[in-house]
């Protein structure tokens, strides 16, 4: 933007000061010559008219000193000083500062006048600008040079030169200003439209162009403002419809919550009692206990995932012995599986009830994928990274949808009617992503599914320091500060 | 155990069968539809322990809250329909001990119940006397004193300050202070002990932003200054 406003001011500028050099320097020239000849045909005529009339009768014959300076004296009176050459003698001169004038004028200006001929030559005597006439006293007299002094039409000329230099800069500086402003006025609505092209980057949706005028840019203008509308409502109804599905998500699974408390409830303690139920009613509440178990877990993911949606999950970091946790979680949840913890403490900041969840999760798509296969679970730190795998030996994950495993509703088999509402893992992802780490998918080599939690080490301590003393309570903040530990 | 509790729950059904699977336990549950009416309730008889629903018609279960918590130091055990940290949080400094999620299965809810019963109940074992800074706390009576006035504090707080002025200069991890408070396992809501202790700096300490008699101690737990 800036270079195509520099180059329109150039370009103006450029035209404009080569237009003016061009005229004045023309105009000066022809001033110049004409000053010049006409200057040159007055003193002309003089002379003709001197040499031809005046001189003559004034002339004395072998002249004495005197004699010659009364015959100058004439001319001396219309301030025109005179060379008088004749025969071998020393020219006589009229003002004293004119000898050796007549040395200076060139060869072929003496030899015309010696020849009879009008001639004439501007030169410089003494510094001061002049014009020598020369001519023969008719028919053999002397030669008389008749020397005007110049200098002020020298200096009417560099008079006009100055002004002609001073009207041109100006015209320079006027066309200056001038271009800047046409510059900035055609420039302006393109930078009004990228400014409101950078808001809109920017998800300021409302930024529109101002339509200034009626030219192309005033069209153009008007074309791209309707274009932002269309943008900002088509871009407004998807985002409501989306805050509209978003909402229906949590408030459906918020009005399922009450019937569901009940259900839950009422389910618990008629597992207490189903032994006491007749054969025939005893494996429909069996049925019925179950279902209510996965009609809660499916509720308890829909709410959890609206809350991430709804932006209101934060982590709750305190210091978390990993190896612990891991160990309380698959005791609970898979007693089944393999351990394997590291020899030291892993201890990190992070927020155990997320951890968890995500471990949970794991475990359960685990048993799920690959129910009755050997699961591994393995705990590993390496630099700041802690990694927590766990292994089954089911069948795995097509190895083209395998990006997509922690998408809501992924189904590793899709013709598969499951007990999972298929939010589980991409419910892990979100937890993981909040507690700063990530999960990552991949098909083990001899069968099955690994996928890896990996959680940051930053901040961790060793075990219960009971030399760091911190006032503040930390345990309730999302984003404590990383200190270093002593 | 044959203790009285007071479970006040809007929703007909599972008030219902909260009560039965209370009852089933062994409790003598009444039961009220509202925050007012659950007031009433409490203020007309003596509860060993009330239930109380964060989300009630006419009053609202913290308000309710606040309002037992004026005059009694009967447990206080909130049933929450969102596992927010927020609702939780705000009921616990409303002054419940403990809070159980809905949905819950009897059998949890009744061991939570009998957990906070048994605080409650916890008979001192001799006429201690502890003493953490300028405070006096009188174990069997329940009572703390700072330079002779005594300052308010709920079952809650009172037994996590004793716990930890029992142990002082050593510290106490949020995991053991959940199992020895609140009689949790491991992996209980370690938010209970934060906001617990929060609320507990606020009434015994000088300035609770800077504490002197129970320190944080980083990445383990709290103790009490020695």
């Amino acid at each position: 933007m800036r270079s195509v406003r520099t180059r329109l001011t150039i370009t103006l500028v450029a035209l404009v000061a080569i237009t003016a050099a061009v005229l004045g320097i023309g105009a000066y020239a022809f001033v110049d010559a004409r000053i010049h000849d006409q200057v040159r045909d007055d003193a002309a005529d003089q002379a003709r008219f001197d040499l031809a009339v005046l001189a003559p009768g004034r002339w004395v014959p072998d002249p004495t000193e005197a004699d010659l300076i009364r015959f100058t004296e004439t001319f001396k009176a219309r301030d025109v000083e005179t060379i008088v050459v004749e025969g071998g003698a020393d020219p006589f001169v009229s003002r004293t500062d004119l000898f050796g004038a007549l040395e200076t004028f060139s060869a072929d200006f003496r030899a015309r006048v010696a020849a009879g001929e009008l001639a004439y030559e501007w030169t410089r005597i003494a510094g001061s600008p002049a014009l020598v006439i020369g001519g023969r006293m008719a028919p053999v007299g002397p030669e008389i040079y008749f020397v005007h002094d110049t200098a002020d039409v020298e200096r009417t000329l560099e008079v006009l030169r100055i002004a002609l230099a001073a009207g041109a800069l100006g015209l320079v500086v006027v066309a200056l200003l001038a271009a800047r402003a046409v510059a900035r006025g055609v420039l302006a609505p393109v930078e009004a439209a990228g400014r409101a092209a950078e808001r809109i980057e920017a998800g300021d949706l409302s930024a529109r162009v101002p339509v200034g005028s009626s030219d192309e840019f005033g069209a153009w203008a008007e074309r791209f403002n309707r274009m932002a509308e269309t943008l900002e409502h088509n871009i407004s109804r998807l985002r409501e419809s989306q805050a509209h599905n978003r909402r229906f998500v949590a408030d459906v699974s918020h009005e399922l919550r009450t019937p569901l408390t009940a259900l839950v409830a009422e389910a618990s303690i008629l597992r207490d009692h189903l032994d006491a139920l007749p054969p025939p009613s005893r494996r429909a509440g069996e049925l019925l206990v179950a279902d209510v178990g996965r009609l809660r877990s499916m509720v308890d993911e829909l709410m959890e995932v609206s809350r991430f949606d709804a932006g209101a999950e934060q982590a709750a970091l305190q210091s978390v012995d990993l190896g612990r946790l891991v160990e309380a979680v698959v005791a609970g949840r898979l007693p089944a599986a393999r351990l394997e913890l590291p020899e030291r403490p892993l201890i990190v900041e992070s927020d155990p009830r997320r951890v968890e969840r995500i471990l949970a999760n794991l475990l359960d798509n685990a048993n799920e994928h690959a129910p009755g296969s050997a699961v591994d679970v393995r705990l590993t730190s390496a630099g700041d990274v802690a990694s927590l795998a766990v292994e089954d030996r089911g069948p795995g994950v097509d190895p083209e949808r395998i990006g997509r495993i922690f998408e809501r509703f992924f189904k590793a088999d899709p013709s598969r009617h499951g007990g999972s509402s298929g939010l589980g893992l991409a419910i892990a992802a979100e937890h993981a992503a909040l507690l700063g780490g990530r999960l990552t998918a991949a098909n083990r080599a001899g069968g099955g599914l690994r996928i890896v939690l990996e959680l940051p080490v930053t901040g961790s301590l060793p075990g219960g320091d009971p030399t760091a003393i911190g006032g503040a309570d930390r345990g309730m903040r999302s984003n404590p500060p990383q200190e270093p530990v002593p | 155990m044959d203790a009285t509790i007071l479970l006040v729950e809007d929703d007909p059904s599972i008030r219902e069968v909260t009560a039965i699977g209370l009852r089933n336990a062994g409790f003598t549950v009444e039961t009220a539809s509202d925050g007012r009416e659950g007031l009433e309730r409490f203020r007309a008889a003596p509860f060993d322990l009330v239930l109380l629903d964060v989300m009630l018609p006419r009053l609202d279960g913290l308000e309710v809250c606040r309002e037992i918590r004026r005059t009694s130091t009967v447990p206080i055990v909130m049933l929450t329909a969102r596992a927010d940290t927020i609702d939780v949080v705000v009921g616990l400094e409303a002054g419940a001990d403990d809070y159980v999620r809905k949905p819950f299965e009897v059998p949890e809810l009744v061991a939570r119940l009998r957990a906070a019963l048994r605080r409650a109940g916890r008979r001192p074992d001799d006429a201690e006397r502890l003493h953490l800074g300028a405070l006096t706390i009188d174990v069997a009576g329940r009572t703390v004193e700072r330079d002779g006035r005594e300052i308010p504090l709920t079952r809650t707080e009172f037994d996590l300050l004793a716990e930890l002025t029992r142990h002082a200069g050593q510290v106490l991890t949020r995991d053991v202070l959940l199992d020895r408070i609140w009689g949790y396992d491991y992996l209980g809501d370690s938010r209970l002990v934060d906001v617990a202790i929060q609320r507990l700096r606020a009434k015994v300490e000088r300035d609770p932003s800077a504490p002197e008699l129970i320190l944080t101690v980083r990445g383990a737990g709290y103790k009490a200054a020695r």
